[in-house]
């Protein structure tokens, strides 16, 4: 407790440098949150898509249901597939009726026999959809394939840009707050030049003299992280009505406690052992002690 | 026990600071290392509390090589002795409490413990009423006792003090040597002294070991500082 009261104490004595190391903190741990909830938010969204049928192939009238199980089985000889389900006439039937009961309109006069059978296709991997699409319009029987192929390809490639970016731009940020910490607890041993050099004379030991430099390095971590994840918190908080309605049937809110909670964990404990290894550099740098 | 063997301490510019040194202190002494600036002095201080190494030759205090102690060790070397530096080396954003209590921190001791060593200190140097002070607003006198309260709070066995009465008056000189001897006799607190005052040697009365030019070309009992 003791240390922990000397080193706000040393903070106190010059507060610009202490919140300049605890600002480079908050932002790369707001940025590196902001891309944490985007990858987990694209996700999210692709586990959404994969989970519905992504093929729809439709099958010209004269193909017989053996025909169709054969390609069924065909389909899910590749492995690749999640679920694969026959459709036939009578239930696109009643699907269509069941969608369309508000509408009396578009259920006069509508027959099982305007309906086509239909394989719902769903794919374990968004990645595999092509392929499974390919299977299925080489086959004679099949007479119109639909896919959100494009969606899901622009998706995976959004979601590993996204998670690329993060990494890089994490980096950065975090080899500036680094350099920043190095900095700062430089300026500090030599500010407190006489200080140490006493100490040492009366006889502390290195890490006495060190262990206020860790605190401090430990500190700005935890504060930038514990500021960061409230503004992420609070950011989402104000805006999930827009966000969810962007998102539309997919349901990302309300976002589990236990999640900030995790994520606040999991930034603190980076942001405390990026303070502590910029410290360690900084002792092993400047401070010198006879 | 403080013993100095055939030391001899060479600093890298080529100067000399000590030549073939031999000299044995008994725990309890008084001792006055006397001599002109650049005998000697303040390398033979140096050298107990093992800022620097000699370059021949071996110091062992309580029969230890100081040579030999490893880095790790130094600090436990150190708390048995204790330093009232020729510029004092008084923290000036830390009031005379906080200086004094350094060595205590330093050995992790308790608020409470601290609070009453340090009080206690003070009053022997007469400084209590000025505990919460900063440096700038004491005396000349005042910061040596500082410093010397700051030297003796954690009860060293060995008390090291490079020229303690520098810039002071007479009168001052005596009373802030008055307080070592005190400590010498009280706690039996080795007691080493360098300074070049003629008068405070001279009427005090202990041993006295005369450097010139690196070497010892006197070392009395009773001895006075003769600046012939």
């Amino acid at each position: 407790m003791t240390q922990i009261k000397k080193t706000l104490k040393l903070l106190r004595r010059s507060p610009y440098q202490a919140l300049a190391a605890a600002l480079a903190m908050t932002l790369t741990f707001f940025v590196a949150s902001i891309f944490v909830i985007l990858v987990i938010g694209g996700q999210i969204v692709l586990n959404y898509i994969e989970q519905r049928p992504q093929i729809v192939a439709f099958f010209k009238d004269d193909a017989s249901q053996s025909q169709i199980r054969q390609i069924e089985e065909q389909i899910k000889a590749t492995g690749l597939t999640r679920e694969v389900k026959y459709v036939t006439k009578e239930e696109a039937l009643a699907i269509y009726r069941e969608r369309n009961k508000d509408e009396p309109l578009l259920l006069e006069s509508v027959s099982s026999d305007f309906l086509p059978a239909s394989l719902d296709i769903s794919v374990k991997r968004a990645q595999d959809i092509a392929q499974i699409t390919q299977i299925v319009k080489s086959n004679q029987k099949v007479e119109k394939v639909v896919t959100p192929e494009n969606l899901v390809e622009q998706l995976v490639k959004w979601t590993k840009t996204i998670r690329l970016g993060g990494i890089v731009f994490i980096s950065t940020l975090l080899s500036v707050s680094f350099l920043i910490i190095i900095m700062v607890i430089g300026m500090r041993i030599a500010l407190r030049r006489d200080e140490i050099s006493i100490m040492s004379l009366v006889g502390a030991t290195r890490w006495y003299i060190a262990r206020p430099f860790f605190l401090e390095g430990a500190l700005y971590g935890l504060v930038g992280a514990t500021i960061a994840s409230f503004l992420i918190y609070a950011f989402l908080l104000y805006y999930s009505p827009n966000i969810q309605e962007f998102l539309g049937p997919i349901q990302v809110f309300p976002i589990s406690p236990r999640f900030f909670i995790y994520l606040w964990a999991g930034e603190a404990a980076t942001a405390a052992a990026v303070g502590i290894i910029g410290a360690a550099i900084a002792l092993f740098r400047y401070l010198k002690i006879r | 026990m403080i013993q100095f063997e055939q030391v001899t301490k060479k600093y890298p510019n080529g100067q000399i600071a000590l030549e073939d040194i031999n000299l044995k202190i008994d725990d309890g002494q008084f001792i006055f290392i006397v001599g002109p600036s650049g005998a000697g002095k303040s390398s033979l201080l140096k050298l107990i509390t093992r800022e620097i190494l000699p370059t021949s030759g071996q110091v062992l205090i309580n029969a230890e090589n100081t040579r030999q102690i490893p880095e790790s060790k130094i600090p436990l070397l150190r708390r048995k002795i204790g330093t009232v530096f020729q510029d004092f080396k008084l923290l000036i954003n830390r009031t005379v409490f906080e200086n004094v209590a350094v060595p205590l921190e330093v050995l992790s001791r308790k608020d409470s413990e601290i609070e009453k060593e340090v009080a206690s200190v003070l009053e022997k140097v007469s400084l209590l009423d000025k505990a919460d002070n900063f440096p700038v607003q004491l005396s000349g006198g005042e910061v040596q006792r500082t410093a010397i309260a700051r030297a003796i709070v954690a009860r060293p066995q060995i008390l090291l003090a490079d020229e303690p009465t520098g810039d002071l008056d007479p009168q001052t000189a005596r009373d802030v040597v008055k307080v070592l001897e005190k400590i010498n006799k009280e706690d039996k607190t080795t007691l080493i002294m360098a300074t070049h005052n003629v008068q405070i040697v001279n009427h005090f009365k202990k041993r006295v070991i005369f450097l010139k030019g690196g070497k010892i070309v006197k070392d009395e009992k009773e001895g006075k500082y003769d600046t012939d």
